[in-house]
Parts: structure tokens; sequence; C-alpha cells
């Protein structure tokens, strides 16, 4: 019995490893690539990268709009999620608290947002984006994205501050304190961990998006790195290497946000998932 | 009389924090969801171009022309394909790696980071990737079926109508069945141990505990996954964008990649719109009745 249990063990973790292999390789092959030349890849695929071939990063980073493209997303991320942060708890927390037969007409209009999907309305938006002037500019993208959080944003805050007691904001108003500042001192640091989600699945929504992006920032200074990426494809259609480069460039500060921020994701997921 | 009117004061000072606290999110929410999406209602009943000031109405033409193309067809029928084998694959994938790293004794938390990586990259970055391993000339995969001598077995992955969805299918399985198998972990690690202690002692073998009690457990986790991976799948766009284009010919076209192709590269949004639509339509469709019929066969504890 003892022994067949140990048997049974090595077993399941030779298929696990096995699985994680095929799982793993494709990034792998990415980050391998981006060191070799374009004749090496071609030659030879799956062999290692004989030395470490830079030339490529170089490139893209000397010759080509691509650092201004990792800035792009950068600013666009950042700006996103601060004023997400800014705003949709601070809605989140009147529609919880101030519970009027108002407000929870506004949470039942927000929510219905989550079922419209954005290519749906896609086209009149970037007619309204041009309208208002907003097209080629990296305000355009902040709006949409923010707006387009509103639905997920207060369905996690307002589940999340039903499980926080009012004694303390209560006892907070009688000693004064303004709604304002009952909210950002008292409410909002207890809401850190719910906003932790909030930042972790919207950024890396907004640092990978694509469609948005190249529809309404497509030319010039304003590109993301994905819409850059994607454009490098068709124009250095042999050129793996630098294309390779380009992506590896993406990978690596999800690879670090994620390897230091790892139990905000999966915690994300699985509440965000079981309560939606 | 003092008490109620200072009652009235604060429930006004209440009032006034309540509309300012929710109007910046309700503007911006209007302004750049509901407007865009009311206003498509109309745009759909318009043969408009997208550049020209001239918005012509034109009643359900754009209706008809959906109902009578072949081209429409082909995507409607790919998107429905797809969302079916997609959902299929990726809930049977996303539970056998949740069952391996729920059981697995060495190495659980870099398998769980493991196969959850690939759902955090962009979809563009990850068909670029796939499209090089399955490149015809220079792959990896063709490579690899040189190697172990199946040869014969070699094809142009992308370029063959018969393999081009499927690669863009299996591709998309790889990228974010991750992403199921973390919720149908937390749905394994709450079922209590003692019920597959009991089966086990009355002598059931492990297929029967998992058919018995494991399987009808995650029923919750289920429901949220076949609902999230139905929608998903319907909204496929970024691997189609860098994989094929929707190529060869019209052939890998889906709802949403024919949406943009006739909207933005062919510079009909009106009809554009109106596809978009049936795509809005059929996204609520599916959700309301995958959440009415799997509710039904959850099993509660």
């Amino acid at each position: 019995m003892q022994k067949r249990r140990k048997l049974n063990d090595i077993l399941l973790f030779a298929g696990t490893l096995l699985l994680a292999i095929v799982f793993f390789f494709p990034i792998l092959f990415n980050i391998m690539s981006a060191f070799k030349s374009n004749a090496e890849i071609m030659k030879d695929a799956i062999a290692f990268p004989k030395g470490l071939y830079l030339d490529s990063f170089k490139y893209l980073l000397m010759e080509t709009e691509y650092p201004r493209a990792i800035l792009n997303s950068l600013i666009l991320t950042a700006i996103s999620i601060l004023f997400m942060i800014l705003l949709i708890p601070m809605a989140g927390y009147a529609i919880e608290r101030h519970n009027k037969r108002w407000t929870r007409a506004v949470f039942i209009f927000f929510l219905a947002g989550m079922m419209i999907p954005f290519q749906a309305y896609m086209i009149p938006l970037f007619k309204e984006l041009k309208m208002l002037g907003l097209y080629g500019n990296l305000a355009g993208p902040v709006m949409i994205y923010i707006s387009g959080s509103v639905g997920f944003g207060s369905l996690l805050y307002t589940s999340f501050l039903k499980g926080i007691p009012r004694e303390i904001e209560e006892s907070a108003e009688i000693d004064g304190c303004s709604k304002y500042g009952i909210f950002w001192r008292i409410v909002f640091p207890l809401l850190g961990p719910c906003t932790a989600t909030l930042v972790v699945l919207n950024g890396l929504g907004i640092w990978n998006d694509f469609l948005m992006p190249m529809l309404v920032l497509p030319s010039g200074q304003t590109k993301t790195m994905i819409v850059e990426i994607f454009y490098y494809v068709g124009e250095f259609s042999s050129r793996w290497d630098m294309i390779f480069a380009g992506t590896t460039m993406s990978i690596i500060p999800i690879l670090i946000v994620f390897l230091s921020l790892q139990k905000y994701f999966v915690k994300g997921i699985a509440s965000g998932a079981i309560k939606g | 009389m003092a008490m109620p009117l200072a009652n009235k004061k604060k429930k006004k000072k209440w009032q006034t924090y309540a509309v300012l606290f929710i109007l910046p999110s309700f503007l911006l929410y209007t302004l750049f969801v509901i407007v865009p999406t009311v206003s498509s209602m109309y745009l759909s009943l318009t043969s408009w171009d997208g550049v020209s000031s001239d918005i012509r109405f034109i009643g359900l033409s754009n209706f008809v022309e959906i109902w009578n193309s072949e081209r429409v067809h082909n995507a409607l029928k790919n998107t429905l394909l797809m969302a079916v084998v997609l959902v299929l694959l990726e809930n049977i994938v996303a539970m056998a790696l949740a069952i391996f790293v729920d059981q697995v004794r060495w190495f659980r938390n870099l398998f769980r980071s493991v196969f959850y990586f690939p759902v955090l990259l962009s979809g563009i970055v990850m068909g670029f990737v796939w499209t090089i391993i399955l490149n015809y000339n220079f792959g990896v995969l063709n490579q690899l079926l040189d190697v172990v001598g199946l040869g014969e077995l070699k094809a142009d992955w992308l370029g063959n109508p018969d393999f081009a969805l499927l690669s863009i299918i299996l591709s998309t399985v790889w990228k974010s069945a991750g992403y199921y198998m973390i919720i149908y972990l937390a749905g394994l690690q709450s079922i209590p141990q003692d019920l597959s202690e009991a089966a086990s002692i009355d002598g059931a073998n492990r297929w029967q505990q998992f058919r018995h009690i494991t399987f009808p457990l995650l029923a919750g986790a289920m429901t949220v996954c076949i609902v999230l991976s139905m929608i998903s799948a319907l909204k496929i766009f970024d691997q189609i964008a860098v994989m094929t284009d929707g190529g060869p010919g019209f052939e890998t076209e889906t709802l949403t990649y024919i949406i943009y192709k006739v909207g933005f590269g062919e510079l009909r949004q009106g009809f554009g719109t109106a596809l978009a639509q049936v795509l809005f339509v059929l996204i609520m469709i599916v959700t309301v009745i995958q959440v009415k019929f799997l509710r039904k066969r959850e099993v509660q504890l």
C-alpha cells in the first residue's frame, strides 16, 4: 500500500511536469529567440542560443520608436489605474452605504455595462472620440478604461463593503469628521485587498490591450507597446529576432509584477469570479 | 421638533455627498459606454461610412444583408464553433490541470504559476509566438515532427483552411486554461477531505470518487467557468488579428473580427454596427440561458 502510494505520487508528478513543460515551452521559446540572431532562429528554432545576441534589443531601443511606446504603455496604465482608484471606490461606497432607491437604480445601471461587449459600441465610440477631439490623445483611452471598469469595480467594492461594520464610520461622524474625510481616512485603507485586485486585474488588461488603443491611438507619438509589436509583425515580417526582442520586453515587466504580487492575482480571480 | 430637523439636515448632507461620490463615475460611464451603445442602435440602421458627415437612414437593409451574406454566415459559424469547442476544451484542460495541481506532492505553487502565466500575456504577443511555432518552413512544430520521424504529418498550420481555425483554438486553450484552473482549484479546495475519505473507506476507486463526489461539487465553479469562457470565446480577437488576419480568404473570420474588418478596413461602419448588435444579442442570450440552466445542476453542500 505504502509503495503503491509512492509510485502514484511519482507518476502524478511526472505527468504534471510534462504538462508544465508543454505550457512553459512557448514562453521559453520566446525569451530564448530574443537572444538569437535571425539566421540562428531560421536554422534551428529549438536550439538554445549560442551566445547572448543583444543586437535586436539595441536596435529596437536606439533606432525605433519602441522606447516611446513603452513609455506610452506605462503612462496609460498608470494614469488609468490612478483615476480608477480615485473614482470607483467612492461610487461603490456611496452606493452601498447610502442605500436608497436611486442608488440601487444607479447600481443596476452600472452592472448592465458588464454585459455590453466592447465591440458592440466601439464604432460609435470611435466617432464620439473624434467629435470630442480626443482621437490620438492618451486622455481618450484613459476615460474609456475608467468607464469600462465602473461595472465590475462597483460590484467588487459594494460586496466587499458589506463585510465592513459601520460603527467606525459612525463614531468618526460623531467626532465631526466629514463624509469625505471618513471615506479617504477610514474606509479607503480598509478596502486595500479590493483595491489591489482592481489594480492587478485592470493594470494587466490595460497593459495588454490591443484593439482599443490600435483604433484610437494608431500612429505617431501615442502608439502603445502592444500596438507597436503588432505593426512590427507586419513590417519586419522576416526579422523575427526583432519582434521576439520586442515581445520579451513586454513579458519581463509582467513576470516581475506577477512574481511580486502573486497572491493578489490568484485571490482576485477567485473572488471576482465567484462573486460575479 | 429639534431632533427630526437635525436628522433631516444629516440626511440632506448624505444626499449631496452620495451624489458627489457617484457623479464622476456616472458621467464617464454614461458618456463612454451608454451613449455609444445607444447610438450604435441608430447607426446600425444607416449606411454610414465612418468618415463623411452624410449618415443616411436605410432602415433594416443592413440586417437583410447580414441575413443573406455568405461571409457573415461563415463568420457566425466560426464564432459558434469556436465558442463550443473552446468552452469544452478549456474546461476539460482547466479541470485536469486543477486536479493535477491539487494532488501533486511537490512544487505545487510552481506548477500553478507555470500553468497560470500564459493568462497574463497579451493575445498579440502569444499569437505571434504561436505563429512562429506553427510556421511551415522554420516552425518548431514541423521541425519536431521531422525529428521524431513523423515528417508526413507536417502541414501549413495557419495557411491551410483545414487547420487554421484549429490552430487558433488550440493556442487559445493554451493561453486561457490557467485562468479557469484557478477557479476550479478554489472549488476543489473547498470540498471537505472527509467526503473522499469516507468514499474510499466504502471502497470507491479514484474514478468513482471523482465522478460522484468531486465533479458534482465542482458545479458552482463550472457554472462560472463555462459562462466566462463562452463570453470570452465569443469575443476572441487578438489571436486572429496576428495569426491569420481572418484568412486564408475569409476562412477564419469571427463575428468580432468581421465587425472590425468591415468597420475600419472597408469603411462600412453602418454595417459594422449592425453586426455588433448581433454580437451583443448573442452574448446576452448565451449569458441568460447559461446562468438559468447551469444554476439548476449545482449541488449545495
